[in-house]
């Protein structure tokens, strides 16, 4: 719907684009992304141009400053890009209002964070439950969906516990739990295996290989080359810019 | 509609939850609103109470009953100006007159042959016991169809004992306790002013009310004889009765006839008054109506103390939970959401709190009604909870509306 809203729009060039590349699941069309410092303008993304298909699983790397964490934001809807064209399966994310993008990331994104993000008080199965509740999902419903995404991650006999009675492990799959609870479209994952030990770290890679496997678009963002080996196609920013982009796998 | 409602349940959950995280906090919190729920349902149930036994004690006058005096009747906090202690005083003949109209059953006058306040008391005394202290009226045999006082035991004076100024007498409870506590007082006498009456009735006990003169402390003795003991007596009240459901027409004929006989010139306010118990129960309803608004006032600081915390307490909680709201935001709450959830728990809050000081208040009123008058009024829990939740949404919107605004980028990163 948002493609034939751009095709008479100002930003005609890209939409053509949007048009011949409709399989994309993510398409970012010369993303700026700029800062007031005082009076001086820091561009924490330059002219970024990408495209993901569904499916993938991509490995976004670099430099602590080098743009990774804005880039994510932008991907994950959390924030509107200065300039550029933004779309994400169909819906042109670039020049949504507030609400708009709150509907998006419910629907479309499904965080993974390095720090994990429970709510502390609320149990495991509640914390799954949130993005349905957000998504107006019926009690009895959401009470089942969520018992089975925490058995799908294997903690169907934790689902009354609390984060702090839960390893990082756990509580990582827990996260990924509550991700994947709305069948978003992308799962987007930052550092997360920051906050895990080794071991943990292998058996969470695995899962998101698992979850790949079985058809979910992946974007995991990272400093470490480890983690993003895993991945098939990895983007390397620097500076704000695209320095490059190979597929590995 | 449904996921209205849904909705609103969860974060009413939410609430609850995050309330009970925060026991001690909450209820400091809440305090002020108890208090000031605790003061609406106390206040409103004593003025409720007053007011019942008010209307009660009026009522026992009749319903049909006119009251007439040459000052201002009625419930007043002033003293009688000049001009209405100089009016002239209302007449046995002017009783006697309104008993002619035609919307007017009977009328009959109470002459006050009492203790004045300086010199000449009137002293009563018998089986061995004085007292000046009692209420002396004289009256007419027609008080039996007013219906304001009821013969326990004996009966009223006839009209011969009423002309031929017989020393007979009807006593009110007080009296008859004061005099023959444990046996009949019936046939027995007492002596006014070294004159003995006969007793030949006794009356039964009247409503009263706390503080209020004792109406039962009264001997009602024929007119004629009344002015005997008391010669200068020249206060007398009347009370007409009008026909049934003509009470407005009565009344307007009494203040014709007495303008008439007055000689009140034309476009001269009436110099006496007439009331009945309506409009007596109007105006105390008025003044209670005074009191009801400064009670709101007086418990919407309490209320209003409360509302302070509670922002306060929102504030600090909206920037405790800054990393909360930022996970929300992430996982597709929309600003909103946020709001409303905010809101709900603000509102929880003090209704919660609201709850209790209804249950406290709704405690100490019922203690109070032990000793007082009072009831608690079908509209005072109602209001106590609304209100108190209303101060929640009212103070909580604008933590709430700063926490919806939160960056959710900033708040993520929230330590």
């Amino acid at each position: 719907m948002e493609n034939s809203n751009t095709e008479d729009g100002p930003n005609a060039s890209s939409a053509g684009t949007a048009m011949a590349k409709e399989e994309s699941l993510i398409l970012m069309k010369n993303i700026w992304k700029t800062y007031q410092m005082g009076v001086e303008e820091l561009h924490a993304l330059r002219d970024v141009s990408f495209q993901v298909e569904k499916g993938d699983y991509l490995a976004i790397i670099g430099p602590s400053g080098s743009g990774k964490s804005t880039l994510m934001n932008l991907i994950g809807c959390l924030d509107s890009p200065s300039k550029g064209t933004y779309l994400i399966n169909g819906h042109l994310v670039s020049e949504m209002t507030d609400d708009e993008l709150a509907r998006i990331r419910n629907k479309e994104i499904g965080f993974v964070f390095q720090t994990f993000n429970l709510l502390a008080r609320a149990t495991a199965l509640h914390n799954v439950e949130l993005p349905l509740i957000y998504a107006g999902v019926r009690a009895s419903e959401r009470h089942d969906r969520a018992t089975a995404a925490l058995e799908s991650v294997e903690l169907g006999d934790r689902t009354l516990h609390r984060p702090n009675e839960l390893s990082g492990g756990q509580r990582q799959r827990v996260a990924i739990a509550r991700a994947l609870i709305n069948n978003p479209s992308i799962l987007l994952a930052d550092e997360p295996t920051g906050a895990l030990d080794s071991k943990t770290s292998v058996e969470i890679m695995a899962l998101f290989e698992k979850l790949h496997a079985a058809g979910n678009t992946i974007i995991v963002v990272t400093h470490e080359h480890e983690v993003a080996e895993r991945a098939h196609r990895v983007i390397t920013i620097r500076d704000g810019q695209i320095e490059k982009d190979e597929r590995i796998k | 509609m449904r996921l209205v409602t849904s909705r609103f349940l969860e974060n009413l959950k939410m609430a609850f939850d995050t309330l009970r995280g925060n026991k001690l906090r909450a209820f400091l919190t809440i305090i002020g609103v108890v208090v000031g729920v605790i003061t609406v349902m106390l206040i409103s149930s004593i003025i409720s109470g007053i007011q019942l036994a008010v209307e009660d004690q009026i009522k026992s006058f009749g319903t049909r009953s006119i009251f007439v005096y040459k000052m201002d009747i009625g419930i007043r906090f002033d003293r009688p100006s000049r001009e209405e202690r100089m009016r002239p005083d209302l007449t046995l003949e002017d009783a006697l007159a309104l008993r002619e109209l035609s919307e007017v059953e009977t009328a009959v006058p109470f002459l006050n042959a009492s203790s004045g306040w300086w010199g000449n008391a009137t002293i009563i005394s018998a089986n061995g016991k004085q007292t000046s202290n009692i209420n002396l009226t004289g009256t007419l045999p027609e008080i039996s169809v007013a219906g304001t006082e009821v013969v326990l035991e004996g009966r009223w004076f006839t009209q011969a004992e009423v002309d031929f100024k017989k020393d007979v007498c009807l006593i009110g409870e007080t009296v008859k306790e004061t005099f023959y506590p444990n046996e009949s007082a019936v046939g027995k006498t007492l002596e006014i002013n070294g004159r003995e009456f006969r007793i030949i009735g006794h009356l039964e006990k009247k409503a009263q009310l706390l503080g209020d003169q004792d109406e039962s402390n009264t001997i009602y003795v024929p007119f004629g004889s009344a002015l005997r003991i008391k010669p200068n007596a020249d206060d007398v009240f009347i009370m007409a009765v009008a026909n049934e459901g003509r009470i407005a027409q009565a009344q307007d004929q009494i203040e014709d006839l007495l303008r008439t006989r007055r000689k009140v010139a034309f476009g001269r306010p009436n110099n006496f008054s007439t009331a009945t118990a309506d409009s007596i129960i109007d105006q105390f309803n008025s003044i209670t109506a005074g009191v009801a608004i400064a009670m709101v006032v007086i418990s919407s600081i309490g209320l209003l103390i409360g509302g302070i915390g509670v922002m306060n307490i929102m504030l600090v909680s909206v920037t405790e939970r800054t990393r909360e709201i930022g996970i929300r935001k992430a996982i597709g709450a929309k600003q909103s959401d946020i709001l409303i959830q905010f809101l709900i728990e603000a509102g929880t809050l003090t209704g919660f709190g609201g709850l209790i000081g209804l249950a406290i208040g709704w405690g100490l009123s019922l203690i109070i009604a032990l000793f007082f008058p009072s009831y608690v009024p079908y509209w005072a829990p109602p209001l106590g909870f609304f209100a108190s939740v209303g101060i929640g949404i009212v103070f909580g919107l604008f933590p709430a509306w700063k926490a919806a605004r939160l960056d959710p980028i900033e708040s993520l990163r929230y330590e």
